[in-house]
């Protein structure tokens, strides 16, 4: 749900349905006659709410302003307002809900700052079985040994032995995605580093977590598969929760 | 300025709130009682009776007698046909269309009848309003709560039945954020909350997380489909068992007779241990019935029920990302929490003993008369952020539901897909919404069908159709569509899946203009009779009075007594009709022809008082 990239040439100035004021992009209110402005046409959910294009952003200093923002524009506070001015509050209100469910989570965070520098997200190709070239060796291994487990299962082999070969295999692949985790996070630190500076090299570090990105999405599909298979080798116990943490990155 | 309530539109009984300088309070009737069975009756005459009233022709007139309608809104025939084999009324309706409920030979649809309850509340409302010496009683304006886990049809038809009943809708609030505000009222500190409402007919659990006023729900969850009328018919399953009754049409006085001892053993068991489940002799069951019921059977009996709550629970955490060692507060909504059991399950989950500080049927009321006066004062010190409680999507290639907006995000949110053609100059594609958390298409709730037309023709493939979908704070749903590359915007009809078209609403709002003049008719007939009654009875006592012959011969002029046994006799004949104009006539006639008599008669009170009196003082 990331919108379309800024246009080249956006506009630097709203204008007030109002009273026809030039209002900047990234007001709200109009400065002259103080009503809420339509929405414009706008992608960057950073400077929406106030925000330079950092990946480092506080959890409480997100929530505060996402507060403060729906004070001023929800609906239940235009309900004696214009039809204009109602529409604008029920559209700045769905932004700002957008806005805040995307940058509350770091991976739709870093995929949103993407899309707005111009890198729409790396998509594997039509179909889906394009496998990242820093993980063939482990995917390679991974499949050949959940196919054998699948069909040892099937034919009736001991479980324990086979949950024991299970975990064995997910091994490398945790260990790969809390490496990925370590990569990320250094990429998101040197974006904020380079942004600040202006440096000429922000675009490789872009490129660079884009890749990152894709390679942990496809990490957590084997994970997925990996966990398909453990609650068919466990048929007895409930298949178990997901944790709040990985159902909120479901939601990227 | 008229006056804004809120309602609490429930699926065995209903109220209305509003706020009285600062403060919600719940109007009552004359006998204290807040509660309106949401019941609903219509007589062979076509007269209309709701609450109390209805409530009591459930056992004379089961067959014209509809209740827990709020079951079948926004619902299809195909999802209520479990429910229709026990209930007393005909349900019908066409497959993928809206339920109707046939009672005295008229046909209508779930929002008809719950507007029938809306216009009673309505009514309570502004009486209460005229009694209290309000300048302007009128109320025209609700905010009408619903569970949290409705969905969109459901949702739309409460609003619907909202405008069938004269009311503008000013917001459709979920019933477990209302009660949060109604709690938050005097402890407005940080915190989160968990909500467990378990009503007559629905279950809720909202998470929520209370800061600077800001009541925002984190996580929702429910079943639509359980509530305490669920656990009714447990019991009158066991008891039919018991009996060997056939559950056929012709058994629903003693059904409906058994609903009300049972749901009398259900209640006096929040109270003490035991109990006894007693039916008197009827015609249908001539021996009566008499079941001892220990608080310990029943708790054996509704367990599995009241466990069915629990996953919603642990889901609604998990969507919140929390463990139920981060909830600081659990609030206990609905009547059916008043049951032992409730409250262990829900203390065992959250380790932690739930608020029942408010009165459970009446909080939600509470919260909506609450929502309603900040829409309308423009207050600004609370705020409430709910979230949809299922995600919308489309239909896509091979019967796949498309996620467009994801559950429990906080509304009003927002959504967009692209669209093009697959043929030459095609100019309308077709769109199938949905909503649900299955991947199939046949999983899912279908909400509309639309088509959007007036595509400019170009190239297959090429042109790009941006369709908007627009979730409203009340959690209602709306479509927009745009060509981007021509900037043309396109007209969508949409046909809800379980609603009604505008245009069904606006047929239905002038008939019940209609009705309702023959329901005023109604009413006014029945004043008429209440009045003539007055004077008869009046009359009647006066002449039993054993003093009447003295009074006639001392006082009376030549006809008087002819004139008054005519126009009683008239009057009399005149209230077993229909007439409400020779009603009307007959008892101003015999009040003319009493008014001599009634002086005489006074007179000879006043002074056989004064005489009374003073023999005493002497």
């Amino acid at each position: 749900m990331t919108p379309d990239p800024i246009p080249l040439r956006a506009p630097s100035m709203l204008e007030c349905r109002n009273c026809g004021a030039g209002v900047p992009l990234d007001d709200h209110f109009c400065g002259q006659c103080d009503r809420i402005l339509a929405l414009g046409r706008h992608g960057d959910y950073f400077s929406f709410l106030g925000f330079p294009r950092r990946l480092s952003l506080d959890a409480q200093t997100l929530e505060r302003r996402f507060r403060e923002l729906s004070r001023k524009f929800h609906p239940d506070y235009f309900y004696n307002s214009s039809p204009t001015e109602r529409l604008a509050s029920l559209e700045r209100s769905s932004y700002l809900n957008d806005a805040y469910r995307t940058l509350r989570n770091p991976a739709a965070r870093i995929e949103h700052l993407l899309a707005i520098e111009g890198l729409p997200p790396a998509k594997s190709d039509e179909g889906g079985v394009k496998v990242p070239p820093a993980l063939l060796e482990e995917v390679f291994e991974l499949n050949e040994e959940l196919d054998q487990i699948r069909e040892s299962r099937e034919e009736g082999g001991d479980r324990e032995t086979l949950r024991r070969r299970l975990d064995a295999a997910r091994e490398p692949i945790d260990r790969k995605r809390v490496e990925h985790e370590r990569q990320i996070a250094g990429l998101m630190e040197r974006w904020d580093a380079q942004s600040e500076a202006q440096s000429p090299e922000r675009k490789a570090t872009l490129e660079a977590l884009r890749e990152r990105l894709f390679e942990r999405k496809y990490i957590d599909n084997l994970i997925a598969t990996i966990e398909r298979e453990a609650a068919e080798v466990r048929p007895d116990t409930a298949p178990i929760q997901p944790t709040g943490k990985a159902r909120a990155e479901d939601r990227s | 300025m008229s006056k804004v309530v809120g309602i609490d539109l429930g699926t065995t009984n209903s109220l209305v709130a509003y706020v009285r300088d600062g403060v919600p309070v719940v109007i009552r009737d004359d006998s204290g009682d807040a509660l309106v069975p949401s019941v609903v009756s219509v007589d062979a005459a076509g007269t209309v009776f709701v609450g109390r009233e209805a409530q009591r022709r459930l056992l004379t007139a089961p067959s014209s007698t509809v209740y827990s309608v709020k079951r079948f809104m926004g619902r299809g025939i195909d999802d209520v046909r479990e429910d229709a084999s026990l209930l007393p009324f005909t349900v019908s309706g066409e497959a993928g269309g809206v339920v109707r409920i046939g009672i005295a030979g008229r046909q209508f649809t779930p929002p008809e009848i719950s507007a029938f309850v809306l216009r009673e509340l309505r009514r309570r409302a502004e009486d209460h309003l005229r009694e209290q010496g309000e300048f302007d009683f009128d109320v025209d304006r609700a905010v009408i709560t619903v569970p949290a886990y409705f969905n969109d049809a459901q949702r739309t038809a409460t609003r619907d039945a909202g405008r069938l009943a004269g009311l503008e809708v000013l917001r459709i609030v979920n019933e477990p954020t209302a009660a949060s505000l109604a709690y938050g009222l005097d402890k407005r500190d940080r915190g989160t909350i968990a909500v467990y409402d378990l009503g007559g007919g629905t279950f809720d659990i909202s998470i929520l997380k209370v800061e600077d006023g800001v009541f925002q729900v984190l996580a929702t969850n429910g079943d639509t489909h359980l509530g305490g009328d669920d656990i009714d018919d447990l019991l009158i399953s066991q008891v039919i068992a018991d009996v060997g009754l056939g559950v056929a049409a012709d058994a629903a006085e003693v059904v409906q007779t058994i609903r009300k001892a049972v749901i009398q053993a259900k209640l006096d068991l929040s109270e003490a241990d035991e109990t006894e489940i007693r039916v008197s002799s009827m015609s249908g069951l001539q021996s009566g019935y008499r079941r001892h019921l220990t608080r310990v059977e029943f708790e054996a009996l509704i367990r599995p029920l009241l466990e069915r709550t629990l996953d919603p629970c642990r889901q609604a955490l998990s969507d919140a990302g929390l463990e139920p060692k981060d909830i600081d507060e659990v609030v206990l909504v609905g009547g059916s929490t008043r049951v032992p059991l409730v409250r262990r399950l829900v203390e065992d989950l959250f380790q932690r003993k739930p608020h029942s500080d408010l009165n459970p049927d009446e909080v939600v009321a509470l919260g909506a008369a609450v929502q309603a006066d900040i829409l309308v004062s423009g207050r600004r010190e609370m705020l409430l952020l709910d979230v949809t409680p299922l995600s919308l999507g489309i239909e896509t290639m091979g019967g796949v539901m498309s996620k467009i907006i994801l559950r429990n995000s906080t509304i009003p949110a927002s959504g967009r897909e692209m669209f093009t053609t697959f043929v030459e100059n095609q100019t309308a594609v077709d769109v199938h919404v949905l909503q649900g958390e299955r991947e199939l298409v046949t999983d899912c709730r279908s909400l509309a069908r639309f088509r959007l037309r007036g595509i400019p023709p170009m190239p297959a493939g090429m042109p790009r159709i941006e369709v908007r979908f627009q979730i409203d704070a009340n959690g209602i749903l709306s479509v927009s569509a745009r060509e981007l590359r021509t900037s043309i915007e396109q007209t969508i009809e949409v046909k809800p899946s379980y609603g009604l078209t505008d245009q069904e609403v606006e047929r239905m709002l002038i008939e019940s203009f209609e009705h309702a003049e023959a329901d005023m008719e109604a009413r006014l007939l029945i004043e008429a009779r209440n009045e003539a009654e007055s004077v008869i009875q009046a009359t009647e006592k006066v002449l039993r009075r054993p003093d009447f012959e003295q009074l006639a011969a001392e006082a009376f002029e030549a006809g008087e007594r002819e004139r008054i046994d005519r126009t009683l006799a008239d009057a009399r004949e005149a209230i077993a009709s229909d007439d409400r104009d020779r009603i009307h006539a007959t008892t101003e006639a015999l009040n003319q022809a009493t008014r001599h008599l009634a002086e005489i008669a006074m007179n000879r009170s006043v002074r056989e008082a004064l005489a009374g009196k003073n023999v005493k003082d002497v």
